[in-house]
This record gives C-alpha cells, structure tokens and sequence, in this order.
C-alpha cells in the first residue's frame, strides 16, 4: 500500500514512523518538515521549513491526491494532530489517532478511557489517516538521506510569530515517562542524588513520598500523592516507600510500578507490577549502571 | 464578540484501573458522569477571554439530554447560554457535523474552543475536523490566548518548548492544560443563576459518518499480582527486570 | 463600742452620694452603647429566635449562672484563676458592703453593731480588700511580664489604666480606714484597717488623712464604675451575658443552611452566603467580638496555632472587636486575615471549650470560609479537588486507587432490606476509599455477625457530605444530604450505626433540620452497649497490653462521648491516658478538610503522635476513621511498627468464636 510520512525532521520520530509503514509498505514517501537533510531512505520526498500545519493542510491534501496514497503516517504532536482532523474531511478519509498498535487487514488499536480500555477498529476505506503514539513502536535505524523537493504553494492562514524552545531544568515530574521516588526507607538525605543518577539514566525525574519529604531530603515540589503531585508516567519506581493510599493516590495512573522494598509485606506491593525484595542500596546502582552501559 | 466552547459530558476518568468496567463496550453506567478534564480547561479559557474582550459565551455539547444537568456547571463557571445537540455517536465525524449544525445555528461565531481531547475517547480529532467543515484554521494544543486588533495570538504548547501564533477571523482552537487555566469553581448565586440560563435543544443528525468499523473495546488484562524479581544476585536481578520491563513495552 | 457614723468627719458627704445619679447614668449609657454596637448585627434568619431576646438567641440561665457567675471555665489555669477570683469575688463583697453602708445612711440598717460589724464590715470587708489589692497586683504584673498567649498577636490595652485605678480606690479605701480607726479606737476584726492606723499613719494628721483620703476614695470609686464600661472591665457585664447566650449543648453548632430563596423568581435581595465583613454577622456574633478578654486561652490549646500556622482563634476574634470598636461594617474582613489562616482551623473545637466566656471562635471563621467557598469561589487547591470530587463522584478523596467495593472483597456482607433489617451500617466515604480505613469496616462487620445483630449496608458507596460541609460548601453538603434522607426515607432507615464521627455528627446534629431524624449510634457506644449486653465472647484476659485512647473531636468535644470507647478499651488493655485527652484532647489534624491540605510548620498528627507514644502505649487506640488515617501516618515519624488502630480493629482481635455446642 502506497504510504506517506508526515513528520519533522526528526530521526526518533521518523524512525518510529519507518517502523509503523514497514507494515504497510516497503519504502514509504515523506513530506519532511524543518531544515537538514532527510535522514533514511524514502521514495519520493518533499520538504519544507514551514511547520505550522494549519498552513499545510491544502497543499499536502494536493499532493495526496496526486500520488493516490493509502496510508498517511504522522506522529502524535501538534503537527501530526494539527493535521489529521483537517485531512481526514479534505480527503474524506478515516482518521485513527494515538494508534498504539496495527494488526493486519487495517485493523487499528487504540486506548481508550484513559488507557483503562483498548479499542480496535477497522480501517474501511483508503487514503486513511492515522496518527501514531510515541514509543509504542520500535525506532527503525535510519540509513543515508533523501534527497527532496520544495513543498510549495503553502497557505498563510496563520503567522508564525516566534519560536521558543525551553531548556526546562530536568523534567517536570507530570510529564516524566520514568519517575524514581524515594521514601523514608532512603534513610540519609544524601542517597536521594543516588536516586537522581538513576532518574538521569532514563531521562526521568526524582520524586519523593511525604515521608522523605518531612525528613527533609527532598523538596516539597517533589512530592507524589493526594497532597502532591499526581503522575502518570510508564514506569514509576517506588525505593524505600511503603505505599501508603495517599501515596498511591498521586500514582494510579502510572503503568508500572516497581517496588524496591525490604520490607515483603509492605503495601506498596499490592500495587507494583514488579518487585525487589532488597536494600535498595544493593539495587539502585547497579541498575544504574545497567542502563548507562545499556544505552 | 462571540466565543463557542464544545464541551462533552463523559464518564469518570478518575476510576481506578482496577474498578473499570465496560458494559456494552463502553465505560460501564454505573460510573459517574461529569464534563470533560480539558473541556473545563477550555471553559476557563473561554470565560477568561470573554472577561477580556467583553464577548458572550456559548457552550455547545452533543449528547444526552440528561448531560445538561452536568453541562450547567459549566454554564455556571460563567457562560451564557448552552446549546445541545442530542444524539450517541461515538464516531467523531457524526460528532463533528452535529456541532458544525449547532455552530451554523448560532451564526455569528468568531471562535471555537475545544478540549485537548475527550475524557472518553481520547481522540483529539474531533475540533480538527470541524475546523475543516468550517473552512476555518485548526490549531491544536493552545494555552495563552490574546485579541488584538482584530488578531488571535495565541500560544501554542509544543512537546519542545512554545510556540506564538497568530491569525485572523473564525478559527478552532484545541485548549490544553496551564496553570492559568485551572477551572474555577463557582459560586453558588452562579450555579443558580446557571439553572435559569437559556438552553437551546438541537435534533441531532446521523450524517458524516467515518468509514471505520469498531470491532471491540477490551480492558488490556493488568497483572494485578506483583512479580517478585529474586534479589538474591542484584546483578541477575537487575537483568531479569529490565527484560520484563521492555517485554512489557513499558521502557 | 460606739457604731460609725456615717459622714464622720465629712462636711457635704452627700455630694458623692449625689454624684453616684450621673456616675449610674454614664454607667448605664456606656452599657446602652455597648448595645448599640451589638444591635446592628443581623438579626437571626430562624423567626423563634429572631424574637426572642432582641434576636441574640435562647437565654440559658444554668450556663449564665455556672460559667457567667461563677466563672467556672476560669480556674482551669490555676493562677490567674486564683488570681481572678480574688479580684472577682472581692470585688462582689466589698460591693455588698458598700450597699450597706448605703442601706445604713438611707434607712439606718444597724450594719455597724456588734459581731456582724466586727465579722463582715470589718474583717471580711478588709480581707475583700486585702483579696482584690493582691488580685490588682497579680494582673499589673502580668501586664509587665506578659506571658505569650496575652501579648500575641496583640494585647489588650486599657488594662492598666483600669487596674491601676481600681488599685487606687483599694489603696485609699484602707488609708482612710486606718486614719479613721487612727483618730478613734482600733477594730477588732479590721485588721488591715488596723495595721494601718498603728503603723503608717500617726495620730497627729489622722484626721485630715481622713477628710482628704475619703474624698478622693469616693471620687476615685465613683470614677472608677463610670469608667467600667469603656474599659475592658466591660466583661464584668458582657462575659457572664455571653455565657447566657451561647448554646450550652457540646460542638460548634454549625446548623444548616436554606437556599430556597435561591430559586426562587421574586426573592428581592438575597443573603450573604457566610460572613466578609462584620455587618454579615448575627448580633451573637457581636456579642462574642465584644466579650472577648483577649486572653489568648484558645489560641494556647489552638493545634493549629500550636504547629506554627497563621491560625490564631484569638486572633481572629479580636480582628472582628477591632472592626466592630472602629464600626467598620463594612469592610471586607477576610484580606486581613490570610485565606491560609481560615482554611487551618480544624473545627476541633478546642478554642471554645477553654473560653472562659463561651465565645463561639469556630463558627465565626466557618462564616469566613463558607463566604470564600460559596461566594467567591475560592478554596485551597487540595481543598478545592476535594470537594469537586464530592460534587462529581459523590466522594472527596480524588486520585483513590480504591473501587467502591474493594473493602469488602471476599467479605460477606448483608445489604440493607427494608422491612427486615434493623439496624444500617453506614459506611461513610473514608472506610471505602481509603484503603488503611478498609479493616474499620470489615472489623464492624465481623463484630456485628458474631453478636448476631440484624444489620445492613447500602448498596452504593457514599457520604454523608460532611466533608463539603467542612470546607464550607454548605450548598453542596444541602444537596448530599437530602439525597441521602430521600433515599433513607424510601428504604425505611431508622437506626443507623456510623463509625465515623463526622457522618455520626452529621446526622445527629444537621440531618435533622434538612427533615432526616435518625436514631443513630456511633460503633463504640454500640461496642460498649453489646459487651454489656454479653453478646460478645471477648477475651477479657487483658492481653491487649498498654493501650491510650484518642479522642475524636467530632465524637468527644463535639458530642460529649468519652467514657464508652474507654470502657470498651479497658475489657481488652490497660488503658493509659495521654496528657491531653477528654475535653481537652488534641486534635489529629484532619477535621475542617484539612485532611485534603499540605500543612505548613510542624505535622498536627506528628505532634499528637509524639504524644501518644510518649505513654509508652503499645497500641493507639481511636474511633475515627480520619484520626486513624491521619495517626497512622504520624506515628511513621517515629516508629516503623504500626501503632493506631481503630476500635473495632481491636475488639474484632479479641473475638472468641463461639465454641460450637
Ligand atoms: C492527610 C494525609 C495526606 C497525605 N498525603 C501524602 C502524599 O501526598 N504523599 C505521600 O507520599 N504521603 C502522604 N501521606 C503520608 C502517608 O500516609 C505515609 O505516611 C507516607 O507516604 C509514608 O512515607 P514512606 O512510604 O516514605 O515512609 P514509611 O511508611 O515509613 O515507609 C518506609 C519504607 O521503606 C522501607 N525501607 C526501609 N529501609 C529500606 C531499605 N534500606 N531498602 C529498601 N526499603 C527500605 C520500609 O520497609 C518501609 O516500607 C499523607 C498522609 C495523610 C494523613
Ligand atoms: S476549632 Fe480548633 S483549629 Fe479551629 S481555631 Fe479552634 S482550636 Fe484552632
Ligand atoms: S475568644 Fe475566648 S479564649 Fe479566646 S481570647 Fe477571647 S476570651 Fe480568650
């Protein structure tokens, strides 16, 4: 089937995107947007330095006419969302958004109700459009670079004024996919920058249980729970928590909990998906060390 | 001026993992149903604009007539009227028509807000679509909004930093999260005052459907028992959880 | 031994007598402006109380007499009760004595023979004196080292002045005395008077002394009652009022709110939802502002004032009697004092049972928050996703992991059949959403099955909307409740057993009013009352070790339950008891929503905690959910073993089975 690629000049993004179109094609064209060169090897490409994807609804619904696409593969972001609604009445087309897996015969998965629930649909007809979550599909390695031509006849229906790329100081703890949070049971002030390491491997934030926080070793900032933060990121690693329900309160939504406990019965276990029985001490830096040698 | 904001009434997205149900492949009907997380950050939005630009504001639901009851906090949070499309479809081209025909019904709309997504769906999709049955721009994921002379700026949160757009006349915007948009609460004369302002009924139409068949809504099984990695050799405990971990997708 | 005569030595005597007309008059217009300031607040909304008593309220003469007159809430600090009451009921005899002397002028009352001049005019008048000179002195020298709870956030002024004087009339009372006992013979029995006379004054000037101390006594003493009402000694005459007044039953007595006039088409102006200014408040109100003494006693047992917070219970009451001093009506009042401030009190209550003047502090900043919450939408923000939560999902506790029926998973538990069960066994938010809070109710249930009462549950989970009532959304806690009394009506619920004091509270206390009257028992008192009744086979072998009771504030201070949870509690344990407990119980922290807001300065639950453990108990005893959430948590600051736990919990532990027969 014949697919296209919408995406910014991004090798993780696309070359999650290369991953989704191997199922549906063997080299898949791209609209790449932004400056550089096209990393991977497409058929046909095109470019742009024009990002605001309300401008290029017209003149990417042209080009998808012209080549008689099947599939349109764009990422989650407000490129990918600012285009698939807009596309889908221009081209009449069935849109399937934050796709977390596709079966064969277009048969998409999505989640729903807040990831509590999985929906699967069947894609009816072709061009269709489907908006592909992050980190649910393998980053292809990206070989080489595609030559491109210009995209042009962009619209200017609305202005780029500025552009502002923010340097925040680590990750906000509501948006980390990897949280490490550690409770009383850290027992010095000292061994939370051991937890920070650890955070730092995966790109993660620190967080901590009120516990740690009345000890004084971490700020109340970094506070998980019912007078805390609420999280939800994939992993949430609880080192030294007991799991007290006003703890779990800040992290219902996470999708894994990993306790690290020497305590076996200790509540936060009933709520992990995994478990260590250990000093932590024992634990931590060599995970540590195992992700920094992994990556 | 006026300002449209689509809000929908869902089931509550708070329910713990371990107590979802689903009867006919929906949230089950014992849960309660409240409006929408982003919708109350886009009612804020809206009624923050209206206070700056002396606007009137409209929020427009499609769904169950017994939503209103849901639908007049928002109302209460300071809008002035509420307009409700009925009808069921979950398919967001249906959703989208509905409200394009309550949008055309009004008029005289210069913009359109949205939630980020549906509490229910998770779509997001929806305010795109209408954007292109209205001809007019789309733009998702906006925090700041501003109006001058006769310009929208607004701002729009990227997974990278912010972006400052701007554009002119009718435009759908999807609002998300900021700290300035937390969603009042409001008084009680407004909660009353909300039961005595207008509500418009529209039949809803069966039209624009997706070519898209649902073939089922599963809840993915969670392992509700902890595994307990053996931590005699942390070295091979080490492995055997970060094995589990990307079998599992989770990293 | 000749009896006095009245005017001796004196020429015009009568003129004090003539000055004591205008000196009443000036007294009793200084009383009438007191008046006047307590008359522009509202009047009460309930029509039966609006006519009584100028629309203050119910007048309770036991209250009037017990804590009015005889001060009995002053004596819980020992010094300055002493102190005070040597000042108070000295002043009362030498005011019958001075009464006397006036009977004696008028109509010749023979006050001045034999042993009653000698025992009462003399001694027992000198030793009045002598009481209310030690009891001046003891106050002026507090007023120099003033103790915290005085001078914090700000001390009264006008003391001194008032003191001082009042001193004075003492000091020349008994230098008169003495001259004139200089001038004649020595008194047996006055023998303050007589120490003066044989060893300060001599005989030579005794009888000026006398002319000049007389003159200025009766001046002074005159000056001094005319003065009364435009000092802080007001509280001579507001204080044992305001005891009158205030509602003796235990709690904060904060009734319910009628939002009819909300819907309806033709209401003209509609009230203020809670108070932001003065005018806002009910005459009662005002009458507190101007009793208060500024003495600091709430502010000293305040948890929230203990643990370093803005809160001060004094504080605000002498904010509202500034504004109302300064007739400032209508100003907004809650800017200056700190939103924070008002959301820190826990209702626990404690400030008015230490008042010596039963001022109502709790109620006034319900009135506070109810106006942030109701009218000006505002709220902290825990507070806030709390009270949504209830609106939303008829429960406060946002973000709970817990389903609605999890705390019951695998457990048998019979639902409520109208017709057939007796008694329901109400659950309440906290039991099911919280998971430590779980075993309350699995234990209740156990307990109940084993003593074979007829009981049931709701189907649904619920809330007795307590919590919004807390955080000052009355409006919501209105729509909960009569949803529930509704439902209650309709499943024909007559007997409800709660364990949670704050559902227990609510249903005796508000649901009534909304049309809901329940007979209801909180499950220690139903515990205590199946021991009694033999229905429970406990192992009475008192193995339960050391055991120290909490007391709730919902169920202790605020309903006047101390004694069952503790007799309960001594079938299984020893009981201990903490430093604070009964009455005079610390809070946990919880109550007033505060269980939904991140505390500043020291943990309310740690400091209790401390406490508790400081007995060196093995087992901390409560009989609330949210004090067993809240201890739970505290006694982590000190120790990893688990320490609170409730009392069903622990009963439930030492169930026999009945040995099958
Ligand atoms: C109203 C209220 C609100 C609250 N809000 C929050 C909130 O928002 N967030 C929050 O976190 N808490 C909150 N709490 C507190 C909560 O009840 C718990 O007390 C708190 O979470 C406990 O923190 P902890 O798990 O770190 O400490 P603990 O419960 O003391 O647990 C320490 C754990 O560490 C383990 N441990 C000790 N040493 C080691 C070691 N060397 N290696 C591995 N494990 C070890 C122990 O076995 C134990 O399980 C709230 C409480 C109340 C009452
Ligand atoms: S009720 Fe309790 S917390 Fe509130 S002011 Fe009084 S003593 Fe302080
Ligand atoms: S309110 Fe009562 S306890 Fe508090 S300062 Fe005033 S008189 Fe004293």
């Amino acid at each position: 089937m014949k697919t296209l690629i919408i995406e910014n000049i991004d090798p993780k993004k696309i070359g999650e995107l290369m991953t989704v179109s191997r199922l549906f094609c063997d080299i898949p064209d791209i609209i790449a947007l932004g400056e550089g060169q096209i990393p991977g090897l497409f058929g046909k490409a095109w470019q742009t330095d024009k990002t605001v994807a309300a401008n290029l609804v017209s003149s990417v619904t042209a080009i998808i006419k012209q080549e008689n696409y099947d599939v349109i593969l764009m990422s989650v972001s407000t490129l990918g969302t600012g285009l698939a609604g807009p596309l889908s009445v221009a081209l009449s087309a069935p849109v399937v958004t934050e796709v977390t897996f596709v079966h064969p015969d277009m048969v998409i998965e999505r989640p729903v109700y807040g990831g509590k629930a999985i929906i699967k649909q069947k894609l009816e007809s072709t061009p269709a459009i489907l908006t592909i979550r992050r980190k649910y599909f393998e980053t292809a390695k990206l070989e080489g670079t595609t030559e491109s031509v210009l995209l042009d006849s962009i619209e200017q229906k609305v202005k780029l004024v500025a552009e502002k790329h923010e340097q925040t100081e680590g990750i906000p703890l509501e948006d980390a996919d990897v949280i490490v949070s550690g409770g009383r049971g850290i027992g010095v002030s000292d061994n939370f920058t051991m937890l920070q390491h650890m955070a730092d491997q995966f790109n993660g934030a620190v967080g901590a249980s009120r516990g740690a926080v009345d000890e004084g070793w971490a700020s109340p900032t970094k506070q998980i729970g019912q007078t805390g933060k609420i999280v939800a990121p994939s992993v949430y690693f609880a080192v030294g928590i007991s799991g007290a329900s006003q703890h779990l309160a800040g992290i219902a939504n996470s999708k894994c909990v990993v306790a690290i406990n020497k305590d076996e019965d200790a509540n936060i276990f009933n709520r992990a998906r995994f478990g260590i029985v250990c000093d932590y001490k024992k634990i931590v830096p060599v995970l540590t060390q195992a992700i920094m040698e992994d990556r | 001026m006026h300002i449209a904001v689509l809000a929908k009434v869902v089931p509550d997205y708070e329910v713990p993992s371990m107590d979802f149900e689903l009867s006919n492949n929906r949230a089950h009907e014992r849960f309660s149903r409240m409006l929408g997380l982003y919708d109350e950050n886009a009612i804020e939005t809206g009624i923050q604009l209206k206070g700056k630009t002396s606007s009137s504001l409209t929020i427009i639901s499609y769904g169950l007539e017994s939503d209103i009851q849901f639908l007049r906090k928002g109302v209460a949070m300071g809008a002035d009227k509420l307009v409700l499309v009925k009808g069921t479809s979950d398919d967001a081209g249906i959703i989208a028509q509905n409200l394009k025909q309550a949008i055309d019904n009004l008029e005289d709309v210069d913009l359109i807000l949205a939630g980020q997504q549906s509490a229910d769906m998770d779509r997001g999709v929806v305010p795109g679509i209408l954007a292109q049955m209205l001809g007019t721009a789309f733009i998702p994921q906006v925090g700041y909004i501003d109006y001058k002379n006769g310009d929208w700026t607004v701002s729009q949160m990227t997974a990278t930093g912010q972006r400052e757009l701007e554009f002119q006349g009718p435009g759908v915007l999807s609002i998300t999260s900021i700290p300035e948009n937390v969603p009042r609460i409001p008084a009680v004369r407004a909660i009353f005052a909300a039961k005595k302002k207008p509500v418009i009924k529209l039949n809803g139409i069966e039209q624009g459907k997706m070519p898209l068949q649902e073939i089922s809504v599963e809840i993915p099984k969670i392992e509700s028992v902890c595994e307990f990695i053996d931590a005699q050799d942390p070295n091979e405990a080490v492995k055997s959880l970060l094995t589990r971990l990307s079998e599992e997708r989770y990293i | 031994m000749a009896a006095r005569i009245p005017y001796w030595n004196i020429n015009y005597g009568v003129i004090i007598d003539l000055l004591a007309i205008p000196v009443i008059l000036i007294f009793l217009y200084g009383l009438y402006l007191q008046w006047q300031g307590i008359k522009k607040g509202r009047l009460r909304v309930i029509p039966s109380i609006t006519s009584m008593f100028q629309g203050i309220g119910t007048f309770h003469p036991a209250a009037f007499f017990v804590k009015g007159i005889l001060n009995a809430k002053i004596y819980r600090r020992p010094a300055s009760g002493i102190a005070h009451g040597c000042l108070f009921w000295g002043m009362v005899t030498l005011f019958v004595g001075t009464n006397l002397v006036i009977l004696n002028i008028v109509f010749g009352l023979p006050v001045f023979n034999g042993a009653f001049n000698r025992w009462f005019m003399a001694f027992l008048l000198d030793l009045a004196g002598l009481l209310v000179l030690i009891g001046v002195v003891f106050f002026l020298l507090r007023r120099l080292f003033m103790p915290e709870r005085l001078k914090m956030p700000e001390a009264r002024k006008g003391f001194v002045l008032v003191g001082s004087l009042l001193g004075f009339v003492i000091i020349t009372g008994f230098v008169m005395e003495g001259a004139r006992l200089s001038a004649g013979n020595l008194e047996t029995g006055a023998f303050v008077g007589n120490f003066f006379a044989s060893s300060i004054i001599g005989k030579a000037n005794a009888l000026q002394i006398h002319t000049m101390t007389w003159w200025v006594h009766g001046l002074l003493a005159l000056f001094f009652i005319a003065y009364i009402p435009f000092s802080p000694l007001v509280h001579i005459i507001l204080a044992p009022v305001n005891c009158g007044f205030a509602d003796p039953s235990p709690g904060v007595k904060m009734g319910v709110m009628d939002f009819s006039a909300f819907d309806d088409e033709d209401a003209e102006e509609l009230p203020a939802l809670g108070a932001d200014k003065l005018s806002d408040f009910t005459r009662k109100r005002f009458l507190d502002f101007s009793s208060c003494l500024w003495c600091g006693r709430c502010q000293e047992v305040c948890p929230a004032h203990n643990t370093e917070k803005p809160l001060s219970p004094k504080g605000v009451i002498v904010t509202m009697a500034q504004k109302l001093n300064n007739t400032e009506m209508d100003e907004t009042v809650i800017d200056s004092m700190s939103m924070e401030a008002i959301f820190n009190c826990t209702t626990c209550a404690a400030c008015m049972e230490v008042c010596p003047v039963s001022i109502n502090q709790p109620k006034t900043i319900m009135r506070f928050r109810q106006n942030l919450v109701m009218e000006q939408g505002q709220i902290p923000e825990l507070m806030g996703k709390a009270v949504s939560s209830l609106e939303q999902r008829s429960h406060p506790f946002f973000g709970t992991p817990s389903g609605a029926a999890e705390w019951r998973k695998d457990l048998e538990v019979p639902v409520f059949e109208p017709g057939k069960t007796q008694y329901l066994l109400w659950i309440g938010c906290s039991i099911t959403y919280e998971q430590r809070a779980w075993n309350i109710g699995r234990a209740m249930v156990n307990i109940l099955q084993k003593a074979n009462v007829s009981f049931g549950i709701l189907e649904d989970s619920r809330c007795t909307g307590d919590p919004a009532k807390q955080m000052g959304n009355e409006f919501l806690f209105a729509e909960i409740a009569q949803q529930n009394i509704e439902d209650f009506s309709s499943l024909g619920i007559q007997k409800i057993i709660t364990m949670c004091p704050h559902c227990y509270n609510s249903f005796t206390r508000h649901y009534p009013k909304l049309g809901g009257e329940y007979e209801v028992i909180p499950h220690a008192a139903f515990i205590k009352m199946l021991i009694d009744e033999g229905k429970l086979n406990l192992d009475t072998k008192k193995t339960g070790g050391r055991i120290t009771y909490h007391d709730p504030c919902y169920l202790g201070r605020r309903n006047g339950l101390y004694e069952d949870p503790r007799k309960v509690i001594s079938c299984v344990g020893n009981l201990v008891e903490m430093s604070r407990n009964k009455n005079e119980s610390f809070c946990c922290g919880g109550g007033g929503g505060n269980y939904w807001a991140e505390e500043t300065g020291t943990r309310i639950n740690q400091e209790r905690a401390r406490e508790a453990l400081d007995t060196n108990a093995d087992t901390i005893a409560v009989a609330c959910p949210f004090c067993l959430l809240m201890l739970t948590d505290g006694v982590k600051k000190y120790t990893e073993d688990t320490r609170a736990f409730d009392i069903a919990e622990i009963v439930d532990k030492f169930l026999k089975d009945i040995p099958e027969t």
